[in-house]
């Protein structure tokens, strides 16, 4: 998998390099151009990668090391995500709420009125701080709290 | 006549009342995040870095360097009572710390760790006060050609001494010099890697990258690794030992680990890429072998205690200086101390102390200030931070998610850059899984215009020679020490534990 990481990574290195030499490598004024620093990273990008696979096959992967709690890890992911996508949706608050009580029902099975608590106290009180405190502005979603 | 001039200027700045308020609260979630295992300072900071933005720029500026060295002091409460280092730089307190609460002696560890970061925080601001303007005065005559140097310097140190790969922390940088040179590029009014989108004309910002590799991305990879299923029953209860206070021997006895940690650590810290954790691994090496009874270490020697703990403070201050001075941040807690700097007009570097003395100063100040109440606070304080020692993890993470999200979102009200934090959550998930280095992709970023500027300019002057760098000698000896520091890494890799 570590193999599969760094070809990826090599992969966006290539589409940058290519992109760094479409860049003009000296300006107008015959100084150094906007392509020169991206050319040097992108190519150092793809010669550092192509090494690490190298070195990565000659040793022989690295599967043992990667078992851990991959479901958790995923489901937890997958719930930022969507609590991402949730906030213009529902607004800030409402989506801090539903995410909350999400996330806690699932790492935190069995305890309803310690999880019911902290998934609402907790936005309860982030966003008063941002909103109302720092006067930073929480997404209102569709249909704005009325207060 | 004038430094001291300067300090009373500076007490008068950080001892107004909301200025201590913001220093007492920025100790305070310092150490909360420095209990917390798998969250660093750096996310800390990078996470915090919104909630100061309602304030003005020296109380935020104090604030957030709270944090910063204040984490160092918190980690060290789950080193000794838990056997979990709070943070990396606490690793090695847990070596002798916990073997002492195991004897019955959580008491006296916890306040001489308490003593020993005291001592090493402010021997490392002492020494801040007597270099940084000298530091400030040597960098005037800096050019392109040395800022250029100095951030390679920083860059190459931190991927060759930190971490077990260097060719993936090489791989990472890269990565963060890449990202950093999306956007308008400065000398030609170009788009470079833009694509016709209007949100990366501006750049990739720093805040949503930072908070994502070091929130999200240690989070899920804490989650991975099972940590919401541990169980805390196993903390060390001193509140049944008899003796609290540690007796006078404890003191005597490591009088001049003190002295040694505190050096140390500064000189360390002071180096970029080098760093707490570093400072505290080479100080219990060197206790070690200099104790006369070095097979006690590991088994319970309060020197072994001391020496990380006074070594790991004095290099968070230390650090400061190529900060405060240069505008380098020779780690990822820097960088982000740097973006937060510059986010409020204030550009780090030899004239910051010139024409910013009121803050310079001001923050200086505040760091003596900081270190006393740190004491204070660990001492009497540690009831409430074992407390939340207990909170369990499968509580708070999905907390911090919410913290990150939010905090992202309100930087500057952009969906866009709540979905680039998610990004480099996932990415920094896989960059902790495979031994990549998010601490210097950070930094990169951070310092990637920087040093394309510089080598820009610097190729400029030069006429497309690189000999320039051969020629000037300030380049010179930053080349010389930056090959010194390179020469001695595997001796300090070797002190970093295996595991």
């Amino acid at each position: 998998m570590k193999r599969v990481f760094i070809l990826a990574i090599l992969a966006l290195a290539l589409g940058y390099t290519y992109f760094a030499f479409e860049l003009s490598f000296l300006s107008s004024t015959g100084r150094l151009g906007p392509g020169f620093f991206p050319r040097v990273i992108g190519l150092g990008l793809i010669a550092s990668c192509l090494y690490a696979l190298a070195v990565e096959w000659r040793s022989g992967g690295t599967e043992a090391q990667e078992r851990g709690l991959w479901g958790v890890a995923v489901r937890t992911a997958l719930l930022s995500g969507l609590f991402v996508a949730l906030l213009n949706v529902l607004g800030g608050l409402v989506a801090m709420i539903v995410f909350m009580l999400a996330a806690l029902f699932m790492l935190n099975p069995g305890r309803v009125l310690q999880n019911l608590a902290v998934a609402f106290l907790l936005p309860i009180g982030i966003y008063v701080l941002f909103e109302f405190w720092l006067n930073a502005g929480i997404p209102q979603g569709m249909l704005p709290l009325p207060v | 006549m004038d430094l001291f001039a300067n300090l009373w200027m500076g007490l008068s700045i950080a001892l107004t009342p909301m200025n201590v308020l913001y220093l007492l609260a920025g100790a305070m979630i310092g150490m909360i995040v420095g209990i917390i295992p798998g969250f660093g300072p750096s996310a800390g900071l990078a996470i915090l870095l919104p909630v100061t933005f309602g304030m003005d720029p020296v109380g935020a500026v104090v604030m957030l360097a709270a944090i910063y060295y204040a984490s160092m002091y918190g980690g060290t409460i789950t080193s000794i009572l838990l056997n979990t280092p709070g943070e990396s730089a606490t690793v090695a307190s847990t070596f002798d710390g916990y073997p002492l609460a195991r004897q019955g002696r959580a008491g006296p560890a916890l306040v001489m760790q308490a003593v020993a970061s005291f001592v090493g925080g402010t021997v490392g601001v002492v020494l801040i006060t007597l270099l940084a303007p000298l530091f400030a005065l040597l960098a005037r005559n800096f050019g392109p050609p040395e800022y250029f140097l100095l951030a390679m310097m920083g860059m190459l140190l931190l991927v060759v001494m930190v971490g077990g790969n260097w060719r993936l922390g090489v791989i990472s940088a890269l990565i963060g010099f890449a990202l950093g040179t999306v956007g308008v590029d400065l000398e030609t009014g170009q788009q470079r890697f833009t694509f016709g989108s209007a949100e990366l004309i501006g750049g990739i910002d720093f805040i949503p990258v930072a908070i994502g590799l070091f929130g999200l991305g240690e989070l899920y990879f804490s989650l991975w690794q099972g940590l919401h299923l541990s169980r805390t029953g196993s903390i060390v209860d001193y509140h049944r030992e008899r003796r609290f206070w540690p007796e006078a021997r404890d003191f005597i006895e490591t009088r001049m680990t003190l002295v040694r940690g505190s050096l140390l650590g500064f000189v360390v810290g002071v180096i970029p890429g080098a760093g707490a954790t570093i400072a505290s691994l080479m100080s219990y090496s060197i206790e070690k072998s200099v104790s006369r009874e070095p097979e006690r270490f590991g088994k319970g020697a309060m020197a072994g205690l001391v020496g990380p703990e006074a070594a790991n403070n004095a290099a968070s201050a230390g650090a400061m200086v190529p900060l405060l001075t240069l505008g380098i941040p020779g780690s990822a807690s820097t960088a982000v101390l740097l973006a937060a700097f510059l986010l409020w007009g204030l550009r780090p570097g030899p004239l910051l102390m010139s024409q910013n003395p009121e803050f310079a100063w001001g923050l200086i100040a505040s760091m003596y200030l900081g270190n006393i109440a740190l004491l204070a606070l660990n001492i009497f304080a540690i009831p409430l931070f074992v407390w939340m020692v207990k909170t369990p993890y499968r509580i708070l993470a999905p907390a911090v998610i919410l913290v990150c999200t939010i905090g992202t979102y309100s930087v500057n009200g952009s969906i866009v850059e709540t979905w680039l934090m998610f990004v480099a959550g996932i990415f920094g998930f896989f960059m902790k899984m495979f031994g990549f280095s998010p601490a210097a992709l950070v930094l990169a970023l951070v310092l990637g215009k920087l040093a394309e500027e510089a080598l820009r300019q610097t190729l400029t002057i030069s006429r497309g020679s690189f000999m320039i760098f051969l020629e000037r000698p300030t380049s010179l000896w930053i080349i010389g020490i930056t090959a010194a520091v390179l020469l001695v890494a595997p001796l300090l890799r070797r002190a970093q534990p295996r595991d």
